[in-house]
């Protein structure tokens, strides 16, 4: 085991699989912090990493895919916005069908554009390089981790800071917090709390759009159906394990990224793929027992 | 007068979601370039037509199992409970059908009458896993039941792979449950008896929902835990009991489609066809209402298998079903208000 | 800045809040809007603020008419409303709570909080309004958060200020220092407007006085040109209720013996509290809201755990009980929130009602509901309550605030209980209905159960009460019996920990 976590390929690794959770996990936040339930990361991711193969495979340059994705996710946050803010809908009915929607939309358009079911890929779609930084990929165990990665990990990784610093001191940061704390405040100081959400909702669409793109562009370059697996749902796992905030949503990111990429290496120890494919779902569910243990033990400490 | 005022503005919303629906989808099929009428034509002939009605015959057999997990659901969804798992608590059901009867030996009857009582159990336990996890470790209900779909696939996956492997067949199945197990066909159809089973379990859960003590104080519960609490419900026990009906319910689905259709556990028979969910959809289309839940279950059954014969008829891909029931919910779901937000209240009214 | 309300009329559906309604604001003026609670008086305001919209009239400020559809607008133009209900982010500091939605910005849409903290100090020298600025509004006191919401209009430049019941949540003693804030206010030329319905206040500060009644205005004119009795006939539309008159007994024995209970809160525990509750006999606890009487009720009640000591109830001890065992031993509950907590909005009202009832069976046959038995227990409910709905099958959802709060009372009440906890069970509803419900929390003392009135409105307490128990910051300040009540005695203790404070003010 510690064998394997010295073992400079799997460190490599980890930044794959964390990217596509945190940029979920950041857009989720978005919503979280503005007060929308949005459990439909899931939809998001899958839309935004099918856009990124169409734009990837018809541009040749995986920088439009990443574009594309990104319409793609914000175009997928307007429907949410349209249905649960502007017409009502529970946002968790909206969600699960938003999630139906994007399994439905890319298996449809996956025959309907590529004729093909289960999976495409093509030698057409640009995937993302790595991206090499001089120096940096010299240090020992952590260099391969932060250099040779794709360039959303990058985004990925800058996207924290920026979001922590936008909430706390930005005009619209402080409306998100407002409008998820106390709506109907923003509401009689004359901000429409609803704007507020809806652009937390396409920013989130956005994020999760690169998300996607992670997954079909930068991991591997071809689209599976359902190919987000689960990871959406992890992400949401960490939205509410954190309560949107981005520094401590990095951390849990990279925990679930850890796990999952820590899954895909031990497959070739000998273990069925079964009980590997599960770690990550097992490994959330341990860490949101333990976190809500430990937050009952501090608050009973704080009250005695 | 004033009452054709209502009507048409009672009625006026609808036909404009109808509208876009339909719009919606003529739009998918030009896209694909499908002739619109033979697609329609092939939609209404896999849903319902076929020789001697055997594509009928494939949606009541479709809704058998849909209409089970809308059932299964919408106990939980009513008791306002967001169990999500119930593909987990259906696969668990599944999978323990097919183990019972593959393993046990015994007059078949008997054999087949505890392999569905162990199914129905096995989907018990693993609902109440989710209660458990919400009740006793803080672990919200709506992401626990739903995470715990996943180890329960990979381990059902993992037993039909390797320790109960139909080694024979090259899938990934398990063996055969005894024949004299499988359900009978109806005579002269293609239709299995499990649809049986189903109604049954739709029967109790009317009776249940409508007429019963303990329906009466998981409905309080559901729509405003709060006041269940103050008035003295007791919560807790309330929150297990319906979770492991919702699961039972659940894992009788898995043991119907193991002896009515498969006759054996075949490695993601249950979660390719989104049962589960689509039981959920068809629970929220009709607001959680329980004697609307079986015609919502059927007409989804009919939109799955109508895609399925507009697929043969007009070349349209069949995953159209999916992207039209989605639709569908959008629509409907925020026309059919309170369905679970009815808990959060609406101020005073005036009157 | 002069302002004036022409003909205004608003309708929500086919309800009529307000009634074709004129109504001049003048500068250097205090202009007082009292009525009853649904007179109309917030929805006026908010139509004048741009929060609701008009259906006919029109308002002008200066001569010129306005008609804005945003909030934003009325602000800009230098309206501002203290909301009844504090219109704060409990998460924010002070700083991000005063200039959310009017944001100095800096680069990029960042805001620039350097000029505004250098703008707070500015009205901090002129008018003497300061709170810490970094402070988090959640671990504010109530009347600081009124001064942050006074100052979120003052940093908006507002001339005219609204304040909606600013008074209700507030100690006699910070009720006083917000009259001087206004009264400085008023000295600068700003007008001010003040939805109350306390008659007292009224007659301390206002310049002028109108009137609000079922949506109507029925009087408007100076303050010398009127009188408190002339006032308080024209909000309930003719003459006072004769004040409520109390039978005479000795209490019985002790129902409830509560012994150094300790409630576990945020920041710091409740209690230890004792005290006991004698069958015939109200005990009324008073006190601000948030000094721990919310804690003890749901102590009380079983809603949540007490850390420590013992509560008994009719002799046994019932802090291992749940909730429903214990209203088995003989506990009914009137809940303060009578949306989330007394009703279940979306079932129907003999559904409601049969609620926390069925533990007799009365309602069930083995596992079966008797749906008629319910129907008709409904049915005598709202028959003897007076509740006006359309019938034990309509939604609860559809009757008003009023005969909501009638159907809980009546539900809990019916139930016979030795014990009964009614917190603020007149919170929000109709002169009709106050009256009614205090009525039957008589009747039931009369009739020898024990009652424990928890409220926030001192005159409910003073009214109904044979003792007064009076909570400050978790504990009991003091314990004043029936009688010797007067507001003073009470105010006091509502802001002291000891008793010491009663021989300064007494």
């Amino acid at each position: 085991m510690l064998e394997l976590i010295a073992d400079p390929s799997f460190a490599a690794s980890i930044p794959r699989f964390v990217t596509p959770i945190l940029l979920a996990a950041l857009g989720g936040a978005l919503c979280e912090r503005a007060g929308v339930f949005n459990i439909a990361l899931e939809g998001f991711l899958l839309v935004g990493a099918f856009a990124a193969v169409l734009g990837a495979y018809f541009s040749g340059t995986p920088y439009i895919g990443a574009l594309a994705a990104v319409a793609a996710g914000m175009a997928l946050g307007l429907i949410f916005a349209e249905f649960n803010l502007r017409r009502g809908g529970d946002s968790i009915v909206v969600s699960i069908a938003i999630n139906l929607l994007a399994a439905g939309l890319t298996t449809f358009f996956l025959r309907a554009i590529f004729d093909v079911t289960g999976a495409f890929s093509d030698p057409a779609i640009a995937g993302f390089a790595p991206v090499r930084l001089p120096l940096i990929e010299d240090i020992p165990w952590l260099g391969p981790i932060l250099s040779g990665q794709s360039p959303l990990f990058y985004l990925a990784l800058a996207c924290v800071p920026f979001l922590h610093i936008f909430l706390a001191r930005h005009r619209l940061g402080l409306r998100i917090r407002a409008a998820g704390e106390n709506p109907q405040a923003l509401r009689a100081g004359g901000v429409s709390p609803r704007r507020v959400q809806l652009l937390a909702l396409v920013a989130c669409g956005a994020l999760c759009g690169l998300g996607g793109a992670q997954l079909s562009i930068a991991n591997v370059n071809l689209f599976v159906e359902n190919m987000s697996a689960g990871r959406g749902w992890i992400a949401v796992v960490a939205v509410l394990l954190t309560r949107g905030r981005p520094w401590p949503l990095f951390f849990i990111a990279l925990l679930f990224g850890a796990v999952d990429s820590l899954s895909f290496r031990v497959q070739g120890l000998g273990l069925a793929q079964q009980f590997t494919d599960m770690m990550p779902y097992l490994a959330t569910l341990i860490v949101l027992v333990a976190l809500s243990w430990w937050r009952a033990k501090r608050t009973k400490g704080d009250a005695s | 007068m004033s009452n054709a005022k209502t009507i048409s503005r009672e009625a006026l919303p609808w036909i404009f979601t109808i509208l876009w629906i339909a719009a919606i989808i003529l739009a998918l099929l030009l896209f694909v370039g499908a002739p619109v009428g033979e697609a329609l034509s092939g939609f209404w002939n896999g849903a319902f037509g076929g020789r001697r009605h055997a594509y009928l015959m494939a949606t009541l057999s479709r809704s058998a199992l849909i209409v089970g997990m809308a059932v299964s659901v919408m106990l939980s969804f009513r008791a306002g409970l967001f169990n999500i798992g119930g593909e987990g608590q259906l696969v668990a059901g599944g999978l323990t059908a097919a183990l019972v009867a593959v393993l046990l030996p015994g007059p078949p009857m008997l054999v087949l009458a505890v392999a569905i009582a162990s199914a129905m159990l096995a989907g018990a336990l693993w609902a109440l896993l989710a209660g458990i996890l919400q009740l006793f470790m803080g672990v919200p209900l709506l992401v626990g039941s739903l995470l715990l779909n996943y180890p329960i696939r990979y381990i059902a996956s993992y037993l039909v792979a390797h320790p109960f492997r139909d080694v024979q067949s090259g899938m990934v199945q398990s063996h055969l449950v005894p024949q004299e197990t499988w359900l009978a066909y109806f005579p002269g159809t293609r239709l299995d008896m499990g649809i049986l089973f189903t109604a049954v379990a739709a029967a109790f859960a009317l009776v249940y929902s409508y007429w019963t003590v303990h329906g009466y104080h998981t409905r309080l519960n559901g729509l405003s835990p709060d006041f269940a609490r103050t008035v003295g419900l007791p919560v807790r026990k309330l929150t297990l009991q319906t979770l492991a009906l919702s699961g039972a319910i659940a894992g009788l689905v898995g043991a119907i489609a193991v002896f009515g259709i498969h006759h054996r556990y075949i490695d993601g028979m249950l979660v390719q066809p989104l049962y589960a969910w689509t039981g959920i959809i068809a629970v929220l289309l009709v607001g959680m209402v329980p004697w609307a839940v079986p015609i919502s279950g059927f007409f989804f059954a009919a939109v799955q298998t109508g895609a399925a014969g507009m697929e043969r008829a007009a070349g349209v891909p069949k995953e159209i079903a999916l992207v039209v029931q989605a639709v569908i919910i959008l629509f409907v779901a925020s026309r059919v208000s309170g369905a679970l937000s009815s808990s959060r209240g609406d101020g005073d009214g005036h009157a | 800045m002069q302002v004036a309300l022409n003909n205004v009329t608003v309708r929500f559906g086919p309800v009529t809040a307000v009634d074709n309604v004129s109504l001049g604001i003048a500068p250097g003026e205090i202009h007082a809007l009292v009525g009853e609670n649904g007179a109309g008086k917030s929805t006026l305001m908010n139509a004048l603020f741009g929060l609701v919209s008009l259906a006919s009239g029109s308002i002008s400020v200066d001569g010129a008419p306005c008609r804005w559809t945003l909030p934003q607008e009325a602000i800009a133009r230098g309206l501002g409303m203290v909301h009844q209900h504090f219109m704060l982010q409990e998460h924010m500091t002070v700083l991000e709570n005063i200039v959310l939605c009017a944001e100095p910005l800096g680069r990029f849409g960042f805001v620039d909080f350097a000029r505004a903290r250098a703008r707070l100090d500015e009205i901090a020298r002129t008018h003497g309004v300061k709170v810490d600025h970094d402070r988090l509004v959640g671990r504010l006191s109530v009347g600081e958060r009124q001064a942050v919401e006074i100052l979120k209009v003052l940093y908006r430049e507002a001339e005219l200020l609204i304040l909606d019941e600013p008074t209700a949540v507030l100690t006699p003693q910070e009720k006083d220092r917000l009259f001087a804030t206004l009264r400085s206010f008023r000295a600068a030329g700003k007008a001010i407007v003040l939805i109350t319905h306390k008659l007292d206040e009224v007659m301390e500060i206002a310049d002028r006085v109108s009137v609000m009644r079922a949506g109507h205005l029925v009087a408007s004119s100076s303050l010398e040109d009127t009188s408190k009795e002339e006032i308080a006939r024209g909000i309930v539309g003719g003459e006072l209720p004769a004040p409520r008159t109390r039978r005479v007994q000795e209490p019985g024995a002790v129902v409830l013996a509560v012994d150094e209970i300790v409630v576990a809160r945020r920041g710091r525990d409740v209690g230890p509290l004792s005290f006991q509750l004698r069958a015939g006999e109200i005990v009324g606890i008073a006190g601000v809201s948030g000094n721990g009487q919310s804690e003890l009720v749901r102590a009380l009640t079983g809603l949540a755990p007490a850390v420590s000591g013992s509560i008994a109830l009719c002799g046994k001890d019932i802090v291992a009980f749940d909730v429903e065992a214990r209203r088995r031993q003989g506990m009914s509950y009137i809940p303060e929130d009578r949306q989330r907590m007394g009703l279940a909005l979306g079932a129907s009202v003999s559904e409601n009602a049969g609620a926390g009832h069925d533990d007799r069976n009365a309602f069930a046959a083995g596992p079966f509901l008797k749906h008629g038995a319910m129907a008709d227990f409904a049915r005598s409910l709202i028959e003897r309550y007076r509740i006006r709905v359309a019938g034990p099958r309509a939604a609860a959802a559809t009757m008003s605030g009023g005969n909501k709060q009638k159907l809980v009372v009546g539900r809990e009440l019916s139930r016979n209980s030795p014990l009964v906890i009614a917190e603020n069970p007149t919170w929000g509803v109709d002169i009709g209905a106050i009256d009614f419900i205090h009525g039957e929390l008589m009747r039931m003392r009369d009739e020898g159960h024990a009652i424990l009135l928890v409220s926030t409105e001192l005159d409910e307490v003073i009214a109904l009460s044979d003792r007064i128990l009076v909570m400050y910051d978790g504990a009991i300040a003091g314990d004043v019996s029936g009688g010797e009540a007067s507001r003073d005695r009470v105010g006091a203790l509502m802001t002291s920990k000891s008793a010491d404070a009663l021989g300064k003010v007494a």
